[in-house]
C-alpha cells in the first residue's frame, strides 16, 4: 500500500514543445536574455579590474556626447554589417561559411592589386577595386562551395581551413613583394587618394556607410520580394520539399554562397580602402567571427543586421578605449559577444519547450 | 638516413595531439553529439597546461591532466547548452570557439603567461634500447604521453566495442529513443561523453604547449582543433582508422621543420599552409569515395527530447 502511494505522489519534471509564442513574449524573452549575457560580461569586466562607472562613460556617455566618437561608431559599423549580411545570405541557404576572413583577405589582394599596378583609368579606380573585391571574395569560396555541392563536403571545416591558406597567402605577399617600399612595414603600400573611399564631410564618416545601407537594402529585396529569396526560404524550411516542388536546390546554394563571398569579399575592400588606406596584415581579425554571431542574432533580417552591427561597434569602439586605459585585451570584445550569443541561443529553450511538474 | 629517423621519430609527437583529440571527438559524437568546438577546447587546454607550469611550477603530468580537466569544465558548459537546454549544436560548437578564444586571450595576458617559455615535459631515456641505430630513437626515444596514448586507444577500444555501457554509448548516437526505451539515461550518457571528450581534446591542448611548443601565445593550436573533426570524419568514426589520419598528419607536420633544417628552398609560408591543404584534400578523397552517409552516427546533431515526435 505505501509502495503505490509512494508511486502516486511522486513528482517529476516533464519538458514539452510548445505552441508557438507571440511576438511580445518572444521579444521580452530575447531582451531578457541579452540583459543576462550583459550582466554576466560586466561582471566580468570588473573582476578584470574596471570601474562599473567606468563602463558607463566608456560605453553610453562618451560614445553618444562626442560627435568624434559617435563617427567612430558608424565607421566601425560598415564592415560588421557587410560581414553581417554575408553570414546571413549563405545562413538562408544552409550553407554555414565560416571562411568570412579567408574571402576578406582574397576581396582586399584582388583591390590591393588593381591599386597598387595602377589598373584602369583613376576616375573608376575605386569601381574597379570594388568589383575585383568581390570577385578575389567569390573566387574563395567557391571551391568550398562546390564540393559541398557535388561531394556533400563540410562546409563549416572547409571555409574555416581556407582562411589559414589565405591568412599565409597574405603573409608571403606582405613579407616578400607586396611589403611596403616606403617604409619596410608588413603592409601594402598606402593607396593613392583616389583610391581611398572618400569622405561624406562629416567628422571621419566616408561613403562606404551607403555602400553598407545599400548592400542592405539589396539583400533585403532579395530576401522578401525576389523569386530567389522566395526559393530560399523554401529550402531554408525543408530542403527535401523544395527538392521534390523542382527547385534546383544545388544551383540555389551556389548562388547564395557566391553572394556571401562577394560580400565578404566586398568587406575586405571597405576595411582596406575605408578604415585603414592600405592592406594590412592583422585587418579581417575577428569580423569572420562577428559576422557569424550578427547574422545569428538579427535572424538573417537585413534591418536587425544594420541594428546589431551598431550595437557590436559601439561594444568594438567602448573596448578599444578599454584597451587603451586598463589594457583589457581586444579579445575581451569576442569574449563578450560570445556570451550575449550564448544567453540568446540559450533562450530560444524557452521560446521552444515549456517545462511543468507532472504528478503522477 | 640521417633525415628519415630524425623526421620519423618526431612523428610520433606531433600525431599524439591529433590521436588524443580524434580520440575525445569520436567519444562524443559516438553519442549523437556534433563537437564543432573542438578548437575552443584545445585552447583552453593548451593555456591551463602552459599556466600551471608557470604558476605551480614544474608538474609537467598535473599539467596535462589539469589541462584535461579544465577542458572539461568548458565541456559542462557545452553540455548544458546542447543537451539539457538543446541548443542548435552548430552554434553552440561555434560560440565554444569564440568563447575560448576570447577567454584563453585574457585570462592568460591578467596572468602574464604570455610568451614565457619553461622546461615542459621531456623525452623517456630507456637507455640501451633508445641507442639501438634507427629503432630506438623512434620507437624507445617518445615522450611519456605518446605512449599513454597508445594504452588510451586499447582502452578506449574495449570500452567502446566490448563493454555495456560502450553498446550503450553507441546506441545512444544511434537511435537515442531506442536507449531512452530500454531504461538508458540519454541525457546522463551525452553529457558523460562530453565531459570525456572534452577532456582528451583539453589534453591534446595541453600536449601542444607542455611537450610540443613550451610556451604559451595566443592561438597557439592553429587550427589543430578543426583539423581534428576533419580527422574524425575522415576515420568514419572509427577508432583504428583515426590512428592512420594522426599518424598521416604527424608525418606532414613534423616534415615542415625538417625540410627548414635541411634548406630545401620553398616559400615558408606556403610549407605553412600544407596540412590544412592536406586536410581539404583528405576531405574530399573521402567524401569521393562515398559511403560516408551510412557511417555517421544517424542521430548527430540531433537535440533528444522524449516528448517530441521523431
Amino acid at each position: 500500500m505505501n509502495y503505490s502511494g509512494n508511486i502516486l505522489t511522486k513528482k517529476r519534471l516533464n519538458l514539452e514543445v510548445r505552441e508557438p509564442l507571440g511576438l511580445l513574449a518572444k521579444t521580452i524573452i530575447f531582451l531578457i536574455s541579452v540583459f543576462l549575457g550583459l550582466s554576466i560580461s560586466i561582471f566580468i569586466l570588473i573582476l578584470s579590474g574596471v570601474n562599473a562607472s567606468d563602463l558607463w562613460n566608456e560605453f553610453i556617455i562618451y560614445i553618444f556626447t562626442s560627435q568624434k566618437n559617435l563617427s567612430a561608431v558608424l565607421v566601425q559599423a560598415v564592415p560588421l554589417t557587410i560581414v553581417g549580411l554575408s553570414a546571413a545570405v549563405a545562413f538562408r541557404a544552409k550553407f554555414w561559411n565560416i571562411g568570412i576572413e579567408g574571402q576578406m583577405i582574397f576581396g582586399a589582394i584582388a583591390a590591393t592589386f588593381i591599386a597598387t599596378n595602377d589598373v584602369g583609368p583613376e576616375s573608376m579606380r575605386l569601381a574597379l577595386m570594388f568589383l575585383a573585391a568581390a570577385a578575389g571574395g567569390i573566387g574563395w569560396i567557391i571551391l568550398p562551395a562546390i564540393i559541398k555541392i557535388r561531394l556533400d563536403v563540410n562546409e563549416i571545416i572547409s571555409t574555416l581551413l581556407m582562411n589559414y591558406i589565405a591568412f599565409n597567402f597574405l603573409l608571403h605577399l606582405l613579407y616578400g613583394s607586396w611589403r611596403d617600399p616606403l617604409t619596410g612595414f608588413p603592409n601594402s603600400q598606402q593607396y593613392d587618394a583616389f583610391e581611398i573611399i572618400p569622405l561624406i564631410g562629416w567628422q571621419s564618416l566616408n561613403f562606404s556607410i551607403v555602400i553598407a545601407i545599400f548592400l542592405a537594402a539589396v539583400i533585403f529585396w532579395l530576401f522578401v520580394f525576389s523569386r530567389f529569396g522566395y526559393m530560399l526560404r523554401v529550402l531554408h524550411s525543408n530542403a527535401n520539399m523544395a527538392q521534390s516542388l523542382g527547385i534546383r536546390v544545388g544551383i540555389l546554394i551556389f548562388l547564395a554562397t557566391i553572394i556571401s563571398g562577394a560580400l565578404a569579399g566586398i568587406c575586405g575592400f571597405a576595411v582596406s580602402a575605408g578604415i585603414e588606406s592600405r592592406m594590412t596584415q592583422s585587418f579581417f581579425v575577428g569580423y569572420g567571427f562577428s559576422g557569424i554571431l550578427i547574422a545569428f542574432l538579427a535572424r538573417e533580417n537585413p534591418i536587425g543586421i544594420l541594428i546589431v552591427s551598431l550595437l557590436f561597434s559601439i561594444l568594438v569602439i567602448g573596448g578599444q578605449s578599454l584597451q587603451v586605459f586598463y589594457q583589457i585585451p581586444f579579445a575581451m570584445v569576442q569574449l563578450i559577444q560570445a556570451i550575449i550569443v550564448m544567453c540568446v541561443a540559450g533562450s530560444e529553450f524557452f521560446i521552444r519547450y515549456r517545462i511543468s511538474i507532472l504528478k503522477r | 638516413m640521417d633525415f628519415l629517423v630524425f623526421w620519423l621519430s618526431n612523428v610520433p609527437s606531433f600525431a599524439a595531439p591529433f590521436a588524443l583529440g580524434v580520440l575525445g571527438m569520436i567519444i562524443c559524437e559516438r553519442s549523437g553529439v556534433l563537437n564543432l568546438g573542438a578548437e575552443g577546447f584545445v585552447l583552453v587546454g593548451a593555456m591551463s597546461g602552459a599556466g600551471v607550469l608557470i604558476s605551480l611550477g614544474d608538474y609537467p603530468l598535473s599539467a596535462i591532466i589539469i589541462a584535461g580537466a579544465s577542458a572539461s569544465a568548458l565541456g559542462l558548459l557545452f553540455g548544458f547548452l546542447v543537451v539539457l537546454l538543446r541548443v542548435n549544436q552548430v552554434i553552440a560548437g561555434l560560440i565554444m570557439v569564440f568563447l575560448a578564444q576570447g577567454l584563453t586571450s585574457l585570462i592568460s595576458r591578467n596572468m602574464g603567461w604570455v610568451n614565457k617559455p619553461f622546461s615542459g615535459l621531456g623525452r623517456i631515456d630507456f637507455g640501451f634500447l633508445t641507442d639501438i641505430p634507427f629503432l630506438g630513437p623512434v620507437i624507445f626515444g617518445q615522450d611519456i604521453i605518446v605512449y599513454i596514448t597508445i594504452l588510451l586507444y586499447i582502452l578506449s577500444f574495449y570500452f567502446i566495442y566490448r563493454t555495456n555501457i560502450g553498446l550503450r554509448l553507441r546506441a545512444v548516437g544511434e537511435n537515442p529513443d531506442a536507449v531512452d526505451a530500454a531504461g538508458g539515461n540519454v541525457i546522463l550518457l551525452r553529457f558523460m561523453a562530453i565531459l570525456i571528450g572534452a577532456f582528451f581534446l583539453g589534453v591534446a591542448g595541453g600536449y601542444l604547449t607542455v611537450v610540443v611548443a613550451k610556451i604559451w601565445v595566443d592561438g597557439i593550436s592553429g587550427g589543430r582543433g578543426w583539423i581534428i573533426i576533419a580527422l574524425v570524419i575522415f576515420a568514419r568514426w572509427q577508432l583504428w582508422r583515426s590512428i592512420i589520419g594522426a599518424v598521416l598528419f604527424g608525418c606532414i607536420e613534423a616534415l615542415i621543420p625538417r625540410l627548414a633544417a635541411v634548406g630545401v628552398q620553398l616559400p615558408q609560408y606556403f610549407i605553412l599552409m600544407l596540412p590544412y591543404v592536406v586536410t581539404i584534400l583528405v576531405m574530399i578523397w573521402s567524401n569521393l569515395k562515398g559511403n560516408n552517409k551510412q557511417d555517421t552516427p544517424l542521430a548527430l546533431g540531433r537535440p533528444y527530447l522524449r516528448e517530441e515526435r521523431h
